[in-house]
């Protein structure tokens, strides 16, 4: 038996204090890429430039702007987040190179928000970010198919899918324009179909059904050819389910046609300022209906509105509060929760575990839950339908918020009773 | 495949053709005489040789294999024991005559010549590269086989003749490595799969894919030609002899008219005059004749990058997007087809004349399921739209009378499906190496071996493990693939003054079986060191050597495995 003498135990006892401060001091073990003991980077790819970016180019500045009104309050667990954008222009094999980029030499974490059908399928076909492990959280698009676990498994949606929107949309149309005639401009492509599923499920039928292949709305002459193929069916109500491009194209075309149905426009190019920007007067779309998930924006009552419009006025002063600045700068809020329920070492296994556990509970400035567990990658999953203000603001119908939710199946759309948690402190992640 | 020594002029030639700056072809004429270029391949004979000229520090034999094969060796002195054979690519096996074809104007003779390396090397030459190898005190060799075109069971027994004429003629041989590029590829990989005793290590560069699959890529292709832009084309039932080969030849003429006509009203979107009832009726609904020629590509696995269109860069101007999004695309069809279909068409008259008219049938094809759901989604614009894919998969529905199917009779078939199928399976050190882009296309193939040896390889590792129960020794099985990819840079298409893109005849990563001295060298190397260890390099010093030649190896991506598989 050996013997312990007190100079043995005197010395591992030192030797344990010391082994004790040193720990305390040693900044958190950062072993996983894209995360050091200071910082975690993640990438987004998007349009900046070119003609779909109007618009969508604020929603960086956006989660920048949260982010670093997370970083000046201690981070996530003391890192900072970091995002590295990448212009992909809205060309598929150009995300393929940027998320490349993003990937293998700037060595982020995870992608956020990257944005388009297209981009993403492009994303998941050429970089394959399932198979090297790397989290794709909530890509900037609605098409269902993200949410398929086995073929997406590190992708994690937020918007509610073009099946729910249409579903949803049905049902406002029934309950607000039984008996009108309807018209549909489309996008003859994944965004379209699923928008085409969703209306005939609702058991929609439309007198008139216009599509326009992506990246042909800026010829000349075709606005003028959608509005006359509409127009000649004599609907009483058109919904305008396209890309911002395609749906200012269409107002423009008809306002200076002078044809004024009731407009529905769709969430994706209901976007207001983007119109605008796009040269449609806001007139034009005075008493549009419109779509959206978040509050709106001019809603300064709304707890999430009045300090995301704070920060952002500080952090990006002069540009407008619009619903890409609103739902980018959720987008980040719901990242970093994401980020801090990772733990204290977060990997990219950890983070995505995080989500499927706890991201149902995560608070958003959203009207409706997100519904992530380990069955589901859905984030949200419904909208409420408003009017366009003169001045071009989406407000609701009487100052009142109607939820409905629904799915990308054949599940039924219900009014929605969920009442949004308070936010948390300071709009930080608890 | 791989483009002759005269083919490789043609195809630079061609490119010129399938630019936007493309003049019209004047279409050749079918009463133009027949030229007889061809010279013609030994008839059966015995083994000849070798005659050894006797000099150093390189003596080089020549001597033909009892089927008649030419071949040459070449070897240093001091010699350290390693002969590396070379098998060379597809050349035509019947002749082409002169005036026929515009990208051919002297015609394409049958070129039964040996080469000892590679043919094309980009930036150097094949002498070079020979050199190099030599100066490392290696032997090369290489036949010109019996028969050119489609070769492979011939080839493979004449370079196990040659192993064996060259182990007697110099016994202090100890390793032999094969390699190979495009048909010399397939060549190469059958030679390990059926001989794997034969040979120490394997190079295997922008191989050809087992030949079902070459089959169905290359048919399906020519017969969407047919049916979309000039039903007029045989592609099967060609007439015997010479006749035969001039409707070949005259097909292949139709094919680069298609190409040139697409490639010139790429704004107007209008079909080529030759195209049949279903091609009319499509361009009167305003279906564009570029996004039919896109979805051609799309539905037979050709990639749709190429060396001048990368699908990234515009044009200064109202084109920037819309250019790399809805019209580049089918141009990088159009360039690739030209480089893919001319050999198709040559392996197609080929394999009619062998095995009997209607080899092939097409009958039970599911064409509409051919187009992956992403890339429906990804080239939506270039394809411009649901609504126009939904009319072009239309016209190729079984039931549509004026597509008619390709319809095998039984034993032409069965005589088409006997050739050797390679299966990919490793058993010797095999290093292999493609170009992202290869139009034929190699990466889809690469991808599939890679896949499978993983699995095989999870499996030796776990058969490994649980011998380490029983024996406690554990044996690490040897890793026995490694694959070096060559990816473009980020963009590359590049603009004139006026806006149109410039036709470049090299961009890494694009075209076919076109690598560096450095890029064959490091095969080769790579191959020898393999045959020494019984395993190929790989970890970190392959990866330096691999970035120093201007390859990667990438575990992460997955490129489309072929048609043919799905």
């Amino acid at each position: 038996m050996t013997r312990i003498n007190r100079r043995t135990l005197v010395s591992a006892s030192a030797v344990l204090v010391v082994a004790a401060l040193t720990a305390a001091t040693v900044p958190a073990h950062a072993a996983e890429v894209g995360v050091s003991s200071s910082e975690i980077k993640l990438g987004i790819t998007l349009p900046m430039t070119g003609t779909a970016s109007p618009g969508y180019n604020k929603v960086p500045g956006a989660m920048k702007a949260y982010f670093d009104y997370l970083n000046a309050n201690g981070g996530v667990n003391g890192r900072s987040i970091t995002l590295k954008v990448e212009d992909d222009r809205y060309v598929p094999t150009e995300a393929v190179a940027k998320t490349n980029k993003l990937i293998l030499q700037d060595k982020v974490m995870a992608l956020l928000a990257p944005l388009g059908t297209a981009n993403n399928k492009a994303i998941a076909a050429s970089v394959n970010p399932a198979r090297r492990g790397v989290p794709v959280l909530f890509v900037n698009s609605g098409f269902s198919g993200f949410t398929d676990i086995k073929k997406y498994p590190t992708t994690y949606s937020i918007l509610p899918s073009y099946v729910m929107e249409a579903k949803i949309m049905a049902e406002y149309i029934k309950d607000n324009f039984a008996g009108k005639s309807l018209g549909l401009l489309y996008q003859d492509d994944d965004f379209g179909s699923d928008a085409l599923k969703g209306f005939t499920q609702a058991g929609i039928t439309f007198a008139v059904k216009v599509p326009y292949s992506s990246g042909s709305q800026s010829g000349a002459g075709v606005g003028a050819g959608w509005i006359t193929k509409l127009s000649a069916a004599k609907p009483d109500v058109v919904v305008l389910f396209g890309v911002s491009s395609a749906t200012a194209v269409g107002l423009g075309t008809a306002a200076a046609l002078k044809y004024a149905p009731q407009w529905i426009l769709g969430s994706v190019g209901g976007d207001a300022t983007t119109i605008k920007a796009l040269g449609v007067p806001a007139g034009v779309i005075y008493n549009a209906v419109g779509a959206s998930f978040a509050p709106a924006t001019t809603d300064t009552a709304d707890e999430y509105v009045k300090l995301f419009s704070d920060i952002y006025a500080k952090a990006v002063p002069g540009s407008a509060f619009d619903n890409n600045v609103l739902i980018g700068m959720n987008t980040a809020f719901v990242a970093a929760q994401a980020l801090k329920a990772a733990g204290t070492n977060p990997t990219r296994k950890s983070l995505m575990a995080a989500i499927d556990s706890k991201g149902a509970s995560f608070a958003s400035a959203a009207l409706i839950p997100l519904n992530y567990s380990k069955t589901s990658h859905v984030g949200y999953n419904g909208y409420w339908f408003g009017k366009y203000s003169p001045t071009g603001d989406l407000k609701p119908v009487d100052g009142k918020y109607v939820l409905y939710t629904t799915d990308s199946s054949s599940g039924a759309v219900v009014k929605s009773t969920w009442k949004r948690p308070a936010m948390p402190a300071k709009g930080l992640p608890n | 495949m791989e483009a002759s020594s005269h083919a490789s002029e043609g195809i630079t030639k061609l490119m010129k053709i399938t630019s936007v700056k493309s003049r019209a072809i004047a279409l050749f004429s079918t009463t133009a005489l027949l030229a007889t270029v061809v010279i013609a391949s030994p008839a059966q004979a015995a083994a000849v040789g070798p005659t050894c000229d006797a000099k150093t520090p390189i003596q080089t034999c020549v001597g033909t294999t009892s089927d008649g094969a030419a071949y040459e060796i070449r070897v240093p002195s001091p010699f350290n024991g390693t002969v590396a054979l070379w098998s060379h690519g597809l050349g035509v096996s019947w002749p082409v005559s002169a005036g026929l074809l515009p990208p051919f104007p002297n015609g394409i003779p049958v070129d039964p010549r040996p080469n000892v390396a590679p043919f094309t090397v980009v930036g150097s030459t094949s002498s070079a590269l020979a050199s190099s190898i030599l100066a490392d005190g290696v032997a090369v060799m290489g036949s010109g086989f019996s028969v050119q075109g489609w070769n492979l069971d011939e080839a493979v027994k004449t370079n196990v003749e040659l192993i064996g004429i060259f182990k007697k003629a110099f016994p202090a041989t100890k390793k032999v490595v094969a390699w190979g590029y495009s048909a010399g590829g397939g060549i190469t990989q059958a030679l390990a799969e059926q001989y794997p005793q034969l040979v120490d290590a394997v190079a295997i560069i922008d191989p050809v894919a087992p030949v079902p699959a070459m089959q169905k890529l290359l048919m399906d292709a020519l017969w969407l030609f047919k049916t979309y832009f000039d039903p007029s084309m045989k592609l099967t039932g060609y007439s015997a002899g010479k006749a035969g080969d001039l409707e070949a030849t005259i097909d292949i003429g139709k094919m680069y008219s298609i190409l040139a006509s697409v490639s010139a009203n790429l704004a107007t979107g209008k079909w080529p005059a030759t195209a049949g009832p279903s091609g009319k009726a499509l361009e009167a609904l305003g279906v564009p004749s570029r996004s039919a020629m896109l979805l051609c590509a799309l539905l037979v696995g050709m990639p749709v990058q190429s060396a001048s269109f990368d699908n990234i860069n515009g044009p200064e101007g109202a084109q920037k997007l819309a250019f790399p999004y809805a019209i580049s695309p089918a141009l990088a069809a159009l360039e690739n087809f030209g480089v893919a279909l001319t050999s198709g068409l040559s392996m197609a008259r080929e394999w009619d004349a062998k095995f009997g008219p209607n080899w092939y049938d097409n009958t039970k094809t599911n064409f509409a399921a051919q187009l992956s759901e992403s890339d429906r989604d990804i080239y939506t614009g270039a394809l411009s739209g649901n609504t126009v894919i939904d009319g072009l998969l239309g016209v190729l529905n079984p039931a549509n009378p004026a597509a008619p199917r390709l319809v095998g009779e039984a034993s032409a078939v069965a005589k088409a499906s006997a050739m050797y199928s390679t299966t990919g399976k490793i058993t010797v050190p095999t290093i292999m190496m493609t170009g992202v882009n290869d139009p034929v296309p190699a990466a889809s193939w690469i991808q599939q071996v890679s896949d499978k040896y993983a699995v095989q390889f999870a499996a030796e590792k776990a058969a490994a493990s649980k011998a380490y129960q029983s024996t406690r020794q554990y044996v690490a099985p040897k890793n026995k693939l490694s694959v070096l990819w060559l990816k473009p840079p980020k963009n590359w298409t590049k603009f004139d003054a006026a806006g149109l893109p410039i036709t470049q005849p090299y961009v890494a990563g694009n075209g076919h079986a076109l690598f560096t001295q450095k890029q064959f060298k490091l095969m080769i190397d790579s191959a020898i060191k393999a045959a020494n260890t019984g395993a190929v390099p790989s970890g970190g010093p392959l990866t330096s050597a691999a970035r120093k030649a201007g390859l990667v190896i990438d575990k992460y991506s997955a490129y489309q495995y072929l048609k043919y598989y799905n």
